[in-house]
């Protein structure tokens, strides 16, 4: 990035601009920013892009370690959509889609670069691992920490579905009808019940002892 | 609210209902207008209910990925301007009313760009920045001072809400700077920032809260002693010692002047309730009732009579008069006051 003097200084009152088109928008429905996007308006993409492409980086890279990989499907996914525009389908909800939308464009490119056959299940092993958080331990005492030991060993024998699904849920904020179409379930109650199976096998581990 | 598999009440939720609902992950990631009053609400008429919720809470927060892939500055300028370069290279359908709308987007399109790299040297110049450094700059400070009795409600031009209550201080520059928000305060305070990507700094007893966008409680009225109490949003709590602590929603961190730093649940009303003019005693003894009546009203009390340390009052009054609080401790405490103007008497 270019940090000469004469760009910091104009800094001043550009910024506030930007801010202020990004306040419009994060007001808005989903809805009515995927409208405004498809009718062309660039604030719209600019929101869009800033919003959702580290999320989507984060997301991608589950699947992949090749950074440029990820990179290029995101470029291309964008590309997409803006090419799309004036004809793209009504989104109630922009991260479910695009998520859905990421997944399978990094899908597409990692068969396209490799012959590895039946990729999806012994890829996804190693894949969408997830932790507790060290923060949160903050004011509770050494067995608490024991727990959470115990907790990252339970965590870690949930399967990558169960391990995907939680993170969609908690992590990304995502309604089970938004994993159910990330996750290809042609019905909601599969989600709910995956998250749901995931809980009760580790229900021992986080449910408090005084209840 | 939501749909339900399972329709059960919320008050007959255990442990994993709250979970595995989707209204209530919501609340705890990201709180809104929507879910926001409905689980304070909520909260309030089920305490009961409120230590399991915050372990779920605690719960639900705490999962993250285990690897996390930083997106970087380079890549996100390369990405956009690659997304951006495809449109000029392919201006689609070539009538001539188009060819006007492909010159407009041209023009708007580096517009954008401009403005975002710009925002990015920007972001990249004030994530260096000290803070310390910042203050120096001339700027001018506006103090407000509440004496007892006077509580006031401070509009930034930022537009952050501030409630000042009595007998407290706070002193903010006229207008922030591009990179910074920083105010002092002593006493006791509510604020209500609005969000942005400038962060919001308040100093206080050598303590520094850091925010984003969020409403929270600053105490500093005991000595020795800072609270404060997260309504909604995050908050970065450090001390003079380099202690730092991040503050979940009906989260309040307790700093003392020993060193010592603990979490604590609370009550929005008896902490907050001051601001929406509750005058909230919970379990207080009788040093802390006369206090806090002394500031409300900004009358004088003198006292004589012996109080114990078992003495203790709980309470609540909405907009009341000083002779309807004290006649009400009165009813349940065994007091006599006896009001003249601007004091009070009491005797036990």
């Amino acid at each position: 990035m270019n940090n000469s003097p004469k760009e910091q200084s104009n800094c001043t009152f550009i910024p506030v601009k930007h801010l202020e088109t990004i306040k419009v928008f994060e007001k808005k429905s989903d809805c009515d920013i995927w409208n405004a996007f498809n009718k062309g308006d660039e604030m719209a993409f600019n929101y869009l892009y800033r919003t959702y492409v580290h999320k989507l980086f984060q997301f991608g890279s589950q699947y992949s370690r090749d950074s440029s990989l990820v990179k290029d499907s995101i470029q291309n996914l964008f590309i997409y959509l803006r090419k799309k525009r004036g004809s793209l389908g009504e989104v109630t909800n922009i991260k479910g889609y695009l998520f859905k939308s990421i997944q399978r464009e990094i899908i597409r490119n990692i068969k396209s670069n490799t012959s590895f056959e039946g990729f999806e299940e012994n890829f996804l092993e190693s894949h969408f691992q997830l932790e507790v958080s060290p923060e949160v331990s903050f004011i509770k005492n050494e067995s608490e920490d024991e727990r959470k030991i115990q907790v990252q060993q339970a965590l870690n024998q949930l399967t990558t579905k169960q391990r995907k699904a939680i993170l969609l849920f908690y992590e990304e904020e995502l309604s089970y009808k938004e994993i159910a179409e990330i996750m290809n379930f042609s019905e909601v109650k599969t989600a709910r019940k995956l998250i749901y199976r995931a809980l009760a096998s580790l229900k021992k581990y986080i449910k408090p002892t005084s209840y | 609210m939501s749909n339900y598999t399972n329709h059960k009440k919320y008050e007959d939720y255990e442990f994993e209902d709250f979970l595995s609902d989707e209204f209530f992950v919501q609340w705890v990631k990201s709180h809104s207008e929507n879910n926001l009053h409905f689980w304070e609400k909520w909260l309030i008429s089920n305490p009961q209910k409120r230590e399991m919720v915050t372990e779920a809470a605690s719960f639900v927060r705490s999962i993250q990925y285990k690897e996390n892939f930083e997106f970087t500055d380079e890549a996100y300028i390369e990405v956009f301007e690659n997304i951006l370069k495809v449109d000029l290279e392919t201006p689609s359908i070539s009538s001539t009313h188009s060819k006007k709308e492909v010159w407009y987007s041209f023009f708007s399109v580096r517009r954008v760009a401009a403005i975002l790299l710009i925002g990015f040297s920007c972001w990249a110049l004030f994530e260096t920045q000290n803070f310390s450094e910042s203050e120096k700059a001339p700027i001018e400070w506006i103090t407000k001072v509440n004496e007892a009795g006077k509580k006031t409600v401070i509009h930034l031009n930022d537009g952050t809400v501030i409630h000042l209550n009595s007998n407290s201080k706070i002193s903010y520059p006229k207008t922030f700077t591009d990179s910074i928000r920083v105010i002092s305060m002593e006493g006791e305070a509510f604020f209500d920032v609005e969000k942005e990507t400038r962060p919001f700094i308040v100093e206080v007893n050598d303590a520094k809260v850091e925010v984003l966008g969020t409403s929270f409680n600053v105490n500093s009225v005991v000595e020795g002693k800072l609270e404060v109490a997260l309504v909604s949003g995050k908050v970065k709590v450090n001390d003079k010692l380099g202690n730092q602590v991040m503050l979940d929603p009906m989260e309040m961190i307790v700093l003392e002047d020993n060193g010592k730093i603990y979490k604590q649940d609370f009550d929005v009303r008896s902490v907050t309730g001051w601001k929406d003019k509750y005058l909230v005693f919970t379990d207080d003894d009788f040093d802390t009732v006369v206090r806090k009546i002394k500031n409300w009203y900004g009358v004088e009390i003198s006292t004589s009579g012996k109080f114990n340390t078992q003495w203790a009052y709980t309470g609540q009054y909405f907009d009341e008069s000083l002779e309807n609080v004290l006649e009400g401790i009165a009813q349940t405490s065994k007091i006599k006051y006896k009001i003249k103007g601007k004091e009070v008497q009491i005797t036990h």
